[in-house]
């Protein structure tokens, strides 16, 4: 019995022992994956005026004054490109940039081996296939209410407020379609030239997006016209065409 | 505990139990406790056994279903939970609205006599409460096909503000509040936090399990039983006329057709609102027809309560539009013994085994 005890002791104090030098070799730096970041920049016409959620705007070609609400939409599928040509595809990438929560405007990919990355691949939208697989979880979860309930599909850019110009006095525009022509995902490239992303261990580098919302209404009708749009077509098509046109790589900070 | 009761006044009414003449009356009683305490137990045993040979098995006669259960593995614990979804009015806003109220089994899940049912807040739907069986043959639905998987169809009535007018938020909030449910989705799921994607795949396991393939119709079709003369000869007319969009077995093609109810669509569009193709205008699910006789109203609306309704309109009142099912014409013309045979024929898709399986019934509690 006493041997047991012994014996059970050895066991207990061996094992504390080995986590003990499992947290050591955490900290080594010897780590072959950095981490990075997409940062969303909302900027607001060419003006690069803010944009933020509640805060009275004028359209630089509508000249509708506007309030945002709600402003959220899907990026997903982030690919990076090293020298040699070779990809790292960031698994299970969905993200779903909501202004009204703090912090969703960056998007953190871990894991990315270390090393130089000369292009950026990410899709505005959700993928075809994620529209038509069933129930989802993360940023894919229909409780996210970015997905209709009654004409399957997610709701890729979600843009609602208030406005005088509406004749409702409110504005609600929710943009997607994946089939055929009214298939408003987008994959868009990013070749950063000179200036490669360079992933370091344990590192966390930066790539600056600039998002300009104004961009919605750069084709499209003033609010006076059309102040709501709840399903797919070519209206919505347009709208997100140009809205995911505007989107572009900024700067990099490593 | 019932043998042990059997025990007890056995031994009241035979002892001594070592007389010679007793051991036999005992060996009897004996015999007789086991075979009825096995046959007890395997009862009991054969509701779990059963439902795991059961399990998702496609009817021999039935097509290859549309939903595969992928990245749902089937279990007894996820189905069960679903069952308990399904039954439960937690769902809706101010928990008086379950899936059943508008689904009753006894009805094959339609809502029986009411042509639109009623939501919370006595709120009045836009459409006739669809009868439900065979969903895993679904390759979309609502009567127009706007959902286009199982897992995400009850998304809609939770949330639609005529129904069960819930957020799926508070749904997951009031399920996480509730230890019974928690303790459900950790034996289900692994994980006792609820989320949307496990309520929603849950309920899907158990709609999944929907299957009807009992009826007369279907013993018809494998050879076990024979067809009387009048439903033989409804089941011919219904080959001629009807099954070109009700499609054997399952009785529906699973399509949208404008069956010439009206001309004027811009009440309800139908298929068009989904599709926003004109040519979809007026053009709704092909229900199937199964359990027919007993999931009265029919049509999208619920505009007929009786089968004879029904026939007289495919007979004689289907109203032309550019929409119409070529396949309508101007009418079948049915004679009134043609009706009757149809009828006949229509009430072999009643499978009472579907109206009264345990397994897709309210669990007492």
């Amino acid at each position: 019995m006493k041997n047991l005890f012994i014996s059970a002791a050895l066991v207990v104090s061996a094992l504390s022992v080995s986590s003990c030098k499992k947290d050591d070799k955490d900290t080594t730096p010897t780590e072959t994956t950095g981490t990075v970041e997409l940062n969303m920049a909302h900027r607001w016409g060419m003006g690069a005026d803010n944009f933020l959620l509640n805060m009275e705007l004028v359209h630089p070609m509508t000249q509708d004054t506007m309030t945002f609400t709600t402003f959220k939409y899907y990026v997903s599928n982030i690919k990076f490109k090293k020298a040699d040509g070779s990809w790292y595809v960031h698994p299970e990438s969905y993200f779903l940039v909501d202004l009204a929560t703090a912090g969703s405007e960056i998007l953190s990919i871990p894991n990315v081996p270390t090393g130089e990355y000369t292009d950026m691949e990410y899709t505005m939208g959700v993928d075809s296939l994620r529209n038509v697989s069933g129930a989802q979880s993360g940023a894919l979860a229909v409780a996210n209410n970015m997905f209709w309930s009654w004409n399957s599909g997610y709701i890729m850019v979600k843009a609602e407020g208030t406005s005088p110009n509406s004749g409702s006095g409110s504005f609600a525009f929710h943009l997607g379609g994946f089939m055929g022509s009214n298939n408003v995902v987008t994959v868009k490239t990013v070749n950063f030239a000179g200036n490669s992303l360079t992933v370091t261990g344990g590192h966390t580098s930066e790539v600056h997006m600039t998002v300009n919302p104004a961009k919605l209404w750069h084709s499209s009708a003033s609010l006076a016209t059309t102040s709501s749009l709840m399903m797919p077509g070519a209206t919505a098509k347009t709208m997100a065409t140009d809205f995911y046109g505007g989107i572009a790589f900024d700067h990099i900070h490593e | 505990m019932v043998v042990s009761l059997l025990i007890t006044s056995t031994n009241n009414n035979h002892s001594p139990l070592f007389d010679r003449g007793d051991f036999f009356q005992n060996m009897r009683t004996i015999l007789f406790i086991v075979a009825i305490s096995a046959f007890l137990f395997s009862c009991k045993k054969a509701e779990i056994e059963n439902y795991k040979e059961w399990g998702f098995e496609k009817p021999s006669h039935f097509p290859e279903p549309h939903y595969k259960f992928e990245n749902n593995t089937q279990t007894y614990d996820r189905f069960d939970l679903g069952r308990e979804l399904f039954y439960d009015p937690i769902l809706s806003l101010d928990s008086t609205i379950s899936c059943a109220k508008c689904h009753a089994q006894t009805h094959g899940f339609a809502d029986h006599n009411v042509n639109f049912s009623l939501g919370v807040n006595n709120t009045v739907g836009k459409r006739n409460s669809p009868a439900l069986s065979n969903l895993a043959w679904y390759p979309n639905f609502m009567w127009d096909g706007g959902i286009n998987h199982i897992e995400t169809f009850s998304f809609a009535p939770i949330t639609n503000p005529l129904e069960m007018h819930e957020t799926m938020t508070n749904v997951v909030a009031k399920l996480n509040a509730s230890a019974h449910y928690k303790e459900k989705f950790k034996k289900a799921y692994g994980s006792e936090t609820v989320t949307d994607q496990k309520l929603l795949k849950a309920l899907a396991q158990f709609m999944a399990m929907m299957i009807s393939a009992e009826s007369k119709y279907d013993n018809y079709v494998l050879g076990k039983t024979t067809f009387t003369s009048a439903e033989e000869n409804g089941l011919q007319l219904f080959k001629t006329h009807c099954a070109s969009c009700h499609t054997e077995p399952l009785t529906s093609s699973f399509g949208f057709a404008n069956n010439g109810l009206d001309s004027d669509f811009t009440n309800d569009l139908g298929r068009g609102l989904v599709t926003q193709d004109p040519n979809d205008n007026g053009k709704f699910r092909i229900p199937s027809l199964r359990n027919v006789a007993l999931t009265y109203p029919y049509m999208h609306d619920g505009r007929f309560f009786t089968l004879n309704q029904v026939l007289d309109h495919y007979s004689n009142g289907i109203v032309q539009s550019s929409t119409l099912a070529t396949s309508l014409g101007t009418g079948f013309n049915f004679t009134t013994q043609e009706k009757q045979d149809l009828i006949t024929f229509l009430n072999t898709l009643t499978d009472q085994n579907y109206l009264a399986n345990p397994f897709l019934s309210e669990k007492k509690k």
